[in-house]
């Protein structure tokens, strides 16, 4: 399982760690772990695809500016995603990231917290061996 | 008791950890507790209040009130004032939901009245004010007027026919505060916000049909001051912020305040304590930024005002002025103010920091609203949406000791993914309408989050503070219907 909740770290708002054998699917793990914060994946649907190109001074940043970018997404198109596809540059400091989802749909969508921030409580990317993680804490 | 080296205890309900505590400590830490809430009190409070002890600037002490608990640098429930000179301001200091705040409305009507029609009513509100993730507007304000809206806050609805006149006068710095600047808020932010006035959210937000506690109508007289004349008077409380606008803004700060600490040389405990001088051009863009989604609150507490108004005159067919809707009072409890206070025999402006703490200026303070001068300001304190809520009234002693501030809400103990593991939503629901509280939720989930078995006992908070002489404590307010995001 990517993604696991955290009880015992943030009292008002959620956190989750997230696991991957790569970078690339680290940056996806924690998507699909936004996600799965805001609604139950299962019910979306994935009508259209969305690119978004991010690039930053860093690889932590980069994690944290793509994450923000998709709760800019959600309040300004309504659009939640299911899945992502995310090919890093060679740096890794930018990327491209192809999400699929589709316009909420408050009948259809088990929607849950409506994330509002990207916390820096925790963030950072750990690699060990070849396992990545990242603890995100979002504000909600 | 909780070992935290050197505390003492300096009245019934306040305690201080001396400035030997830890290295960098330029100012005591002060906590508002009972001894059992102290004893209760997670040992982050005590870390990040001596945190905060150790910035720039401080002034007197390091504040924590009855309902802290921990949070993104300053605690929940902290309270820290910035010489405006050779102090800082700091984004974690206010929190991201910048003006998170409570609004209270009155109605003359009764709870033999409502309570018949509570479903309707709250069905109704419900259908009225959009709540929960991707929830849009149905006010729809152009990306040209938000300049103005955010500069001029509830007096801007005022003069645009969505307030009344006397809304802005029961509003914390009449309807505005003072200082926006639309040009330092990103694109983002405003893209974020325009499609979000009126709208509630999500998370421990929330809108509340209350009654009087006939058994906690404690102070009649001054109740009587702010409207309420009967002891099972129905009141409206809402519960949120700033939305995307002031969470994107905050976001956006962070980012440069990373950077700006490295130019000025600043160094912090905890990152989330990121901070920049005040009189700096970067602490000023983030001032300004903060006061535009500052009085987005504001406007934004306005049109959901709006919404109950007309969902008031629809179910008791009766005009909302006829059923005396007028407004008691809107306080935030996330925000930065330069306030003057008097500090070691002089005036001083200073920048006060309130990260879930409200303002509790007592009476004949200038900021205090005409109609209130005599007794002080309303303060609203929001319990969970089992336990009810308080009005309260500000003191002089606040602005003695705490720099006029108090405590916001209840506090949580226990996290969302906790409070979800311990209780089912539906469940939930269903016994709090055996307790007399209809509540119509967006999510199950987000219900159980909002459990009252994960927050503090409000009325602890409320008497330690009350017997603090902070706060004074008017009456309690009883829910009886509820909408959650």
């Amino acid at each position: 399982m990517p993604i696991r909740f955290l009880p015992n770290v943030a009292l008002a708002d959620v956190a989750y760690e997230a696991t991957a054998a790569s970078l690339k699917g680290l940056f996806e793990a924690c998507a699909l772990g936004l996600t799965e914060v805001m609604v139950d994946p299962r019910t979306v649907k994935a009508r259209e695809k969305r690119t978004l190109r991010v690039s930053s001074e860093d690889t932590d940043r980069l994690l944290y500016d793509l994450l923000t970018e998709l709760i800019i997404v959600k309040d300004v198109d309504s659009m939640l995603f299911k899945s992502y596809q995310v090919r890093l540059g060679k740096d890794s400091k930018s990327l491209v990231c192809v999400a699929a989802g589709e316009a909420i749909d408050r009948e259809r969508h088990h929607l849950r917290n409506d994330a509002k921030a990207v916390t820096m409580h925790m963030f950072g990317i750990r690699h060990a061996g070849r396992t990545w993680k990242a603890t995100i804490v979002l504000d909600i | 008791m909780k070992s935290v080296e050197g505390i003492k205890q300096v009245s019934e309900v306040s305690w201080e950890i001396p400035p030997s505590f830890k290295a960098g400590m330029k100012v005591p830490a002060r906590i508002y507790a009972s001894k059992t809430l102290l004893e209760n009190m997670d040992s982050g409070v005590f870390d990040q209040v001596t945190n905060v002890a150790c910035l720039p600037g401080i002034v007197k002490c390091a504040y924590a009130m009855a309902d802290a608990h921990w949070g993104y640098g300053f605690p929940i429930g902290g309270v820290a004032a910035f010489d405006t000179e050779k102090g800082v301001i700091s984004p974690g200091g206010v929190g991201f939901d910048v003006n998170c705040g409570m609004r209270l409305i009155r109605t003359n009507l009764r709870s033999k009245e409502v309570q018949p029609k509570i479903r309707e009513l709250v069905d109704l509100i419900y259908s009225l004010v959009p709540v929960g993730v991707g929830a849009r507007s149905a006010q729809g304000f152009a990306e040209s007027q938000i300049g103005d809206i955010t500069s001029l806050g509830v007096r801007w609805c005022a003069e645009h026919d969505l307030a009344w006149d006397d809304d802005p006068e029961h509003v914390e710095e009449g309807g505005y505060i003072r200082g926006a600047d639309i040009g330092k808020v990103s694109r983002e932010a405003i893209k974020r916000g325009i499609n979000q006035f009126g709208t509630l959210g999500s998370g421990n937000h929330y809108l509340e049909v209350q009654v009087v506690d006939p058994e906690r109508y404690l102070d009649p007289d001054l109740a009587k001051e702010f409207g309420i004349v009967h002891e099972d008077q129905v009141l409206v409380m809402i519960h949120c912020g700033s939305r995307g606008f002031g969470h994107q803004v905050c976001t956006d700060y962070l980012r440069n305040f990373e950077t700006g600490m490295r130019k000025f040389g600043i160094q912090v405990r905890d990152r989330d304590l990121a901070c920049l001088p005040f009189s700096s051009k970067e602490g000023k863009d983030y001032y300004s930024a903060m006061v535009c989604a500052a009085n987005y609150a504001f406007v934004n507490r306005q049109i959901i005002v709006n919404k109950v108004r007309e969902a008031f005159e629809r179910i008791f067919h009766k005009d909302a002025e006829a059923l005396d809707m007028h407004l008691i009072y809107d306080v935030c409890h996330n925000i930065a103010k330069v306030e003057r206070h008097s500090y070691d025999g002089s005036s001083m402006d200073l920048v006060v920091h309130r990260k879930g703490a409200t303002r509790s200026f007592g009476p004949g303070h200038p900021d205090v609203p005409r109609p209130y001068k005599s007794v002080g300001q309303p303060v609203i304190i929001g319990g969970s949406m089992e336990t009810g809520s308080y009005l309260l009234v500000g003191t002089q002693k606040a602005m003695e000791e705490t720099f006029g501030s108090t405590a916001h809400g209840s506090g949580r103990t226990m996290s969302r993914t906790a409070a979800k593991r311990s209780v089912r939503g539906n469940e939930l629901q269903k016994r709090m309408l055996e307790h007399g509280i209809y509540v119509k939720a967006a999510t199950m989930d987000g219900l159980a989050e909002e459990a009252g078995l994960a927050y503090k006992d409000i009325s602890q908070v409320v008497e330690t503070m009350h017997r603090a002489g902070i706060s004074k404590k008017v009456v309690a307010l009883r829910p009886i219907g509820n909408i959650k995001g």
